[in-house]
């Protein structure tokens, strides 16, 4: 049976703890700052910085999955065009004939990685690691309007609720003489079919659903809604929070001084202005 | 629970006798229909009634019930005549959210009635709580009670999505109790329970009904409609074909023209009584045919 909601599965560690708005300030707050830093050094650090978080919340396995995963493909890409034929490029390090690899480019195209990875990480151990009834709760808390916080769950449970209905519709085609099994193009052409009905039935679903909600008083107007699920801010939250948001403001502040010539960075490489 | 604390609770059964819904020459017809789901329908339910709808697949039943509570014609488009009042409140003019608030429906399907929002039962049961700004403590304290009621305790932590029909028919009812309303309307909502489990929510409804509360109740069970309904109503084919107590409505000799089997009680003091065996009149209710076949068999 499919699982309800967002991938979360408690594992009991201090980043699943933290307040998930504190959550949502770190992956704005890391992604940002590696897309400020004039280089992809502070990237490629706060890269590392999650691959230690993710094990110390025992998620390393499948967050080096992930990276890995999306990392490998996408940097050979983006090295390949953007070392190859940006127009950064100036300081020519190999030439193959069709194509003149240029540092300026290569290292455009590891910021553009390392950005990404350090958005997509973060945002992966913040989805691992909140339940998204807390997370919900915790905005509608701050003042996100209720009906947000029900497409934010709505969204997350599109998927399960898919997958439910097709293997229930899988069974029902399999007991009417489909097969679905076998190699890709057998299976292919025995997906097509249920595809229909999974797509409408999923909108006959959607507004079952409208209807629900409205006799179990989600069109209330004039009420503050309360949750169940009860989220509380503790003082390392509030700590965590605004040292990461410190962070980016020194980041911000250091790469607009090092714009306007202000300041040199010495750990800048081939940063550009 | 909200059984012991409901708001009506003390309200004697009978001392008010305004009606709680009242049907005013309610027709509907589907969009696309050829044939009017619900014809020039007229009644009304007083408040603390038992009222239970019988009647064949397709009489017009569960259009009934989405009607009171406002899904026709808000969600389910069509051609409308007449009007339901709701505790005064117009169904036309009121929105669900609002009628809500007077009045709760258990689907007939149960897994209809999930949010699919929540993740744990617990969660399912507060929903409609928290779209009503109810606070944590009350909330906590009202979803332990109904689980209690309901014996859903042992599943509160446990994914709605991962129940079986009857657990999730329990979760459905108790989302919809939990929420206090004045009038609930029952479609079936028993159909995946087993029959010990029916009867134990049935136990629960009528005990809501001695607190006050009005119970609207689509059923196919005769005997327990004959046993514990203040009034019934036969809907054939859109029309209300009769209305009245049990007694009145399964007594009637044309009942099975509308698709309506008369309860096994009154086929056996009804045959007792036509063969001499017995003097008691032909009654509905379990009482009346013991006593008839004692008084047969003596």
């Amino acid at each position: 049976m499919a699982h309800a909601l967002n991938s979360f599965h408690s594992l009991g560690t201090p980043l699943e703890r933290m307040h998930p708005i504190t959550k949502i300030v770190a992956v704005l707050a890391l992604g940002l700052s590696a897309l400020l830093w004039p280089d992809f050094t502070l990237g490629a650090a706060l890269v590392l910085v999650l691959v230690v978080v993710a094990f110390l919340s025992k998620l390393g396995h499948p967050f080096m999955k992930l990276i890995l995963g999306f990392g490998v493909p996408v940097a050979v890409m983006l090295l390949f065009i953007q070392g190859g034929y940006s127009s950064r490029n100036v300081t020519i390090i190999a030439d193959w004939g069709f194509v003149r690899f240029g540092l300026e480019g290569i290292e455009h195209a590891a910021k553009l990685v390392t950005t990404l990875l350090v958005f997509l990480g973060s945002f992966y151990l913040m989805n691992k690691t909140t339940y998204a009834g807390r997370l919900v709760a915790a905005l509608t808390q701050v003042g996100v309007s209720s009906k947000i916080g029900y497409l934010i769950l709505a969204s997350l449970n599109v998927v399960p609720q898919m997958q439910l209905r097709l293997a229930v519709i899988q069974q029902a085609q399999n007991a009417r003489g489909l097969d679905t099994q076998g190699g890709l193009v057998a299976r292919l052409k025995a997906y097509i079919p249920i595809l229909g009905p999974v797509v409408l039935s999923s909108l006959t679903d959607a507004q079952e659903r409208g209807m629900t909600l409205e006799t179990r008083g989600f069109g209330i107007d004039g009420v503050r809604r309360t949750s169940y699920v009860q989220v509380h801010a503790r003082r390392a939250d509030f700590v965590v929070g605004c040292g990461l948001l410190l962070f980016l403001i020194m980041v911000a502040v250091l790469s607009v001084m090092w714009h306007c010539g202000i300041i040199p960075l010495p750990v800048l490489i081939g940063g550009s202005r | 629970m909200a059984l012991w604390d409901h708001p009506l609770a003390g309200t004697d059964r009978g001392f008010e006798m305004s009606a709680s819904i009242a049907v005013r020459n309610f027709s509907f017809e589907y969009q696309g229909a050829d044939a009017r789901a619900l014809k020039n329908v007229n009644f009304e339910i007083m408040k603390g009634d038992f009222f239970c709808i019988i009647g064949a697949n397709g009489a017009g039943k569960s259009t009934l019930c989405n009607a009171f509570v406002g899904l026709v014609p808000h969600y389910f488009s069509g051609k409308i005549r007449g009007d339901i009042l709701v505790e005064g409140k117009s169904m036309r003019q009121s929105t669900v959210a609002q009628l809500s608030e007077t009045i709760g429906l258990v689907f007939q399907n149960p897994f209809n009635q999930l949010s699919y929002t929540a993740g744990t039962v617990a969660e399912e049961l507060a929903y409609s709580l928290g779209n009503r700004g109810i606070a944590y403590e009350e909330m906590e304290r009202r979803v332990q009670d109904v689980a209690r009621m309901m014996r859903i305790d042992d599943i509160l932590d446990r994914n709605p999505a991962e129940l079986s029909g009857g657990q999730v028919q329990r979760v459905a009812f108790g989302s919809t109790f939990i929420m206090q309303p004045e009038i609930l309307v029952l479609d079936e909502c028993t159909t995946q329970l087993d029959p010990m489990g029916g009867e134990e929510i049935f136990d629960i409804v009528r005990r809501l009904n001695e607190r006050g509360v009005t119970i609207v109740m689509v059923d196919h069970d005769m005997e327990r409609v004959a046993e514990h309904a203040d009034k019934v109503m036969v809907l054939d084919r859109g029309k209300v074909a009769a209305l009245g107590t049990p007694q009145e409505v399964f007594s009637a000799a044309d009942l099975d023209v509308h698709g309506v089997e008369a309860p096994d009680f009154l086929k056996i003091t009804r045959s007792l009584y036509e063969a001499g065996m017995s003097g008691h009149k032909p009654d509905v209710t379990q009482s009346g045919a013991i006593d008839a076949t004692r008084e047969a068999l003596c």
